[in-house]
């Protein structure tokens, strides 16, 4: 990939490959992780430059705010929407019960759970996950990065600000004023990645190494260097 | 002081709670009823039985600032400096009042340089900080913020609890997702299906909940 793209007075900037594995953009809000991901997925066109795909022939966007997925008046016929079988994508989001339920009644954690499960399910070459945590609680947001994890080929893109459940990731990249800015693999990348959530940071000051990003990685770094 | 008996209002079930700290951050699984017990003590709803009293008074006789989730779904009008100004609008107030009054709580939460934008042009982050300096204007008794943090990133995050920490409110209500932020509060309310399951300060409350992904992540590494 390597891309312009403006509006008004935003300009977003580029470039780099996007390998197999987790991949995690962080950044502040409003920096154009949204706008880049909507690039990715070919949803918007850029300026100049081009998103070129190798071996990738499906691709899947889930975006910021579930409701904007819902096509259908029940959460089974949304889930065929999708083209999957109804009852697999309820049981994987925990969801069994509500199959005749209108979507819109769902809480937003519940929904996005869904939108999520049809997703992974799918198993697109390229998944492209906008925020997919904001507005869960811990517990489901724990769930959403064990269903991650759990995929185990293709390319994974999450565009996320979170800052205290995460994925174990491969790569790490930031986003900032419109930049993107390649920080590399997991865990040489770990020191170098300025929005890194503040346990990470504190096990670094302590002198730690995680092994990845997550509260755990964190916890068992300082062990091993407090005994 | 904040006072809540025999409330039932749709799934909460309250018998009775008073409160006398200043912030209060309200945390919980998605749909423990976190929301619903913020609309009643800010008077949005009537509950179906029971009472709260705020500083000893119905939630409608006291002024309440209110910043929501997605600040997109609660602007009204298409100019920043309309919608500061339309708390004091809102309240009568005269018109010299009401200029000095948005242009002050813009200054408080430092976006003057926004007043003459139209809403629909700012960022995410901008507009939750419209959506406070328009709660803050009139100088509320109680503030409400309902996971007003997230969709902010840290630096933004950080501006609103200053502003918070600053505000002449006597009583802050704030609904978080970030236990870290939750750490930081004078009171905690840990809510479970429509119920307060633990209440105190953020010590005792999370000593209940160390098993859990409820516990701060920095006492977690810290401690």
């Amino acid at each position: 990939m390597d891309l312009v793209f403006s509006r008004d007075s935003f300009t977003l900037r580029g470039s780099g490959i996007f390998g197999e594995g987790v991949h995690l953009v962080s950044g502040p809000v409003g920096s154009g992780k949204s706008t880049l991901a909507l690039l990715l997925a070919g949803l918007l066109r850029p300026e100049s430059g081009t998103v070129r795909r190798h071996g990738v022939l499906s691709a899947d966007l889930l975006l910021q705010f579930p409701e904007h997925h819902i096509t259908c008046p029940t959460v089974a016929g949304e889930a065929a929407s999708w083209g999957l079988v109804p009852e697999d994508a309820l049981a994987l989001a925990e969801l069994s019960g509500r199959a005749d339920d209108d979507p819109f009644h769902l809480s937003r954690g519940e929904l996005k759970r869904l939108t999520l499960a049809c997703t992974l399910l799918k198993n697109p070459d390229l998944l492209l996950l906008d925020e997919p945590f904001s507005s869960l609680d811990c517990t489901t947001k724990r769930k959403a990065c064990g269903m991650l994890e759990e995929r185990d080929a293709g390319i994974t893109i999450v565009f996320s600000h979170e800052r205290a459940v995460l994925p174990r990731v491969d790569a790490i990249w930031e986003m900032e004023g419109g930049v993107l800015a390649a920080r590399g693999s997991v865990p040489d990348a770990i020191p170098s990645w300025r929005h890194a959530p503040p346990y990470l940071r504190y096990a670094l000051e302590q002198g730690a190494r995680p092994v990845n990003i997550r509260l755990s990685d964190a916890r068992e770094a300082l062990c091993r260097i407090r005994g | 002081m904040i006072r809540i008996a025999d409330l039932r209002h749709r799934l909460l079930d309250i018998p009775g709670l008073a409160v006398d700290a200043r912030h209060i951050a309200v945390i919980g699984p998605n749909g423990s009823g976190k929301t619903t017990l913020l609309s009643v003590c800010s008077g949005i709803e009537e509950p179906d039985a029971g009472t709260v009293r705020l500083l000893d008074r119905p939630p409608s006789a006291v002024k309440v600032g209110w910043v929501g989730e997605f600040p997109d779904r609660t602007l009204l009008f298409s100019l920043v400096y309309d919608e500061i100004a339309s708390t004091p609008r809102f309240r009568h107030r005269p018109c010299p009042e009401t200029d000095a009054t948005a242009r002050a709580a813009a200054e408080e939460v430092g976006i003057r340089h926004l007043l003459g934008k139209e809403t629909s042009s700012l960022s995410g982050g901008e507009k939750a900080l419209v959506a406070l300096a328009a709660a803050c204007a009139g100088d509320p008794e109680v503030l409400v913020l309902d996971e007003a943090d997230s969709h902010l990133d840290a630096v933004t995050a950080e501006r609103v609890s200053r502003v918070v920490r600053e505000s002449t409110a006597a009583h802050v209500l704030w609904c978080t997702q970030s236990m870290d932020a939750a750490a930081a509060a004078d009171y905690v309310l840990f809510m479970e299906k429509g119920r307060v399951r633990h209440h105190g300060t953020p010590a005792e409350v999370f000593s209940a909940l160390e098993e859990t992904c409820f516990y701060p992540t920095m006492w977690r590494v810290c401690r």
